[in-house]
């Protein structure tokens, strides 16, 4: 029977992989890239697609309409729409929990349904039936583990870094302040400086808020951080069409020794723009209402 | 998928291919309907409504299939469904169609869209031969 659980929700998460990222596959390093079944809608006349909306061959003739290959390029400038291939690589194997970290981790597994399927009730950033509005933010550094894009703007005093998903942004100030200490208030995507060390952009921050996790796991659950978390990034653009970044999140409230991440490699995005995507409470509380809640629970609806 | 995964090392094959590829979706599981193949339905539908919202698409349609009732038929995300081709305006109030769906294991009049054929035989999605969606 178990086994039977463990074969169908394998079979489901698949199944949420195929629809929910299918214009992911083909990204280097990931999976290979399945033929463009069907072309994806065009943008109107003058515009780009969302990153989101592009599917692998739209990201491969915009690679081609905007000769990144071989492109000249500025190391310091990482202007640009980059991602959407996702860097979920990026919180998968934790170091080990404090036991207060294992305590905080474990309260973020949630109720399951009848025939045992989690329910996901516990993540209130949009992806859980239990919570009536689902759309808290899901703050930085989880903002960087979606298939979603985004887009550096950068001003002489700070870099905004633009998040396709949820529609939200975060300031990294570059003018030469040191981090608040201690943060007037938690941040969702906290407080952040930047600078340059030698061609890698190095951002740290602080004061996050401690409602939002580091990344999802699954079947259901969230990695936590404590508001003592710091997050320090490495960003190197190693040429034209390709940033590389590295995360070390240092919580020894929660996480025994610094959690390092894999380097993600992300895309330049040339053919994409942003578009709104926000997380619309109404929204999600009329889907949880019509769809999700009876699919996942069976109650009525 | 991510650390709480136990499993035996066939299976580890096809959930790291899921992680790598990049399941990390903002949305909600479909852990709820039912992925045999053998269990999808087909009916002959008029769409009733289309709501073009995050964090999912979805369609009303009314079927006369086992009694008048009003079904939900789920899709992904709207910007997810712009990259396979569908947009807002692919469909409206009162469109014939034919749309395969993985039922809900409920029982709810409820799917997770397959595929959707127009009268004319025009195929507007098909996810069938998508890898990993259903099992065989």
């Amino acid at each position: 029977m178990r086994q039977q659980h463990i074969r169908v929700s394998l079979v489901a998460l698949a199944a949420m992989a195929a629809l929910a990222s299918p214009a992911m596959a083909g990204d280097e390093g990931q999976q290979p890239a399945p033929p463009a079944a069907v072309a994806s809608v065009p943008p109107p006349p003058g515009w780009k697609q969302c990153p989101r909306c592009q599917n692998a061959q739209d990201r491969k003739e915009a690679d081609a309409k905007y000769k990144v290959e071989g492109h000249p390029f500025t190391p310091r400038d990482i202007s640009g729409v980059w991602g959407n291939q996702g860097v979920g690589a990026t919180f998968r194997t934790p170091p080990p929990f404090t036991p207060w970290g294992q305590e905080q981790f474990n309260a973020t597994i949630g109720d399951k349904n009848a025939a045992g399927e989690p329910l996901h009730t516990k993540d209130t950033s949009g992806e859980g039936a239990g919570s009536p509005v689902n759309c808290d933010p899901k703050g930085w550094p989880r903002l960087h583990t979606y298939n979603y894009g985004f887009e550096f703007v950068v001003l002489p005093d700070r870099v905004l870094q633009f998040f396709e998903l949820t529609h939200t942004w975060r300031t990294i100030w570059t003018d030469g302040r040191k981090l608040p200490d201690p943060p007037p208030q938690l941040q969702w995507n906290g407080w952040n400086v930047g600078r340059w060390d030698g061609n890698t952009f190095v951002v740290e921050g602080v004061g996050f808020d401690d409602r939002s996790w580091l990344s999802d796991t699954m079947p259901d659950g969230g990695f936590p951080h404590s508001d003592e978390m710091r997050v320090v990034e490495r960003w190197r653009r190693v040429n034209y069409g390709t940033l590389e970044v590295q995360i070390t999140v240092t919580d020894p409230k929660t996480y025994t020794k610094p959690w390092v991440t894999p380097t993600a490699t992300i895309r330049l995005s040339p053919g994409a723009e942003l578009w709104e995507d926000f997380c619309v409470p109404s929204d999600y509380n009329a889907f949880n209402s019509d769809v999700y809640r009876p699919v996942a629970t069976g109650d009525k609806k | 998928m991510r650390t709480r995964c136990r499993l035996a090392a066939p299976l580890l094959v096809l959930v790291i291919a899921v992680c790598v590829g990049g399941a990390v979706s903002a949305h909600h599981s479909r852990a709820g309907y039912d992925t045999a193949k053998e269990h999808l339905t087909t009916q002959q539908v008029v769409v009733t409504e289309v709501i073009w919202r995050n964090p999912h698409v979805y369609l009303i349609w009314d079927s006369k299939d086992g009694g008048a009732q009003k079904w939900t038929g789920e899709f992904s995300s709207p910007a997810t469904m712009l990259s396979e081709g569908l947009s807002r305006a692919t469909f409206k109030a009162g469109d014939p169609i034919t749309v395969t769906f993985m039922p809900a294991k409920s029982g709810n009049p409820q799917g997770l869209v397959i595929k959707i054929v127009r009268p004319d035989g025009k195929v507007i999605i098909d996810l069938s031969e998508r890898r990993g969606l259903l099992e065989q």
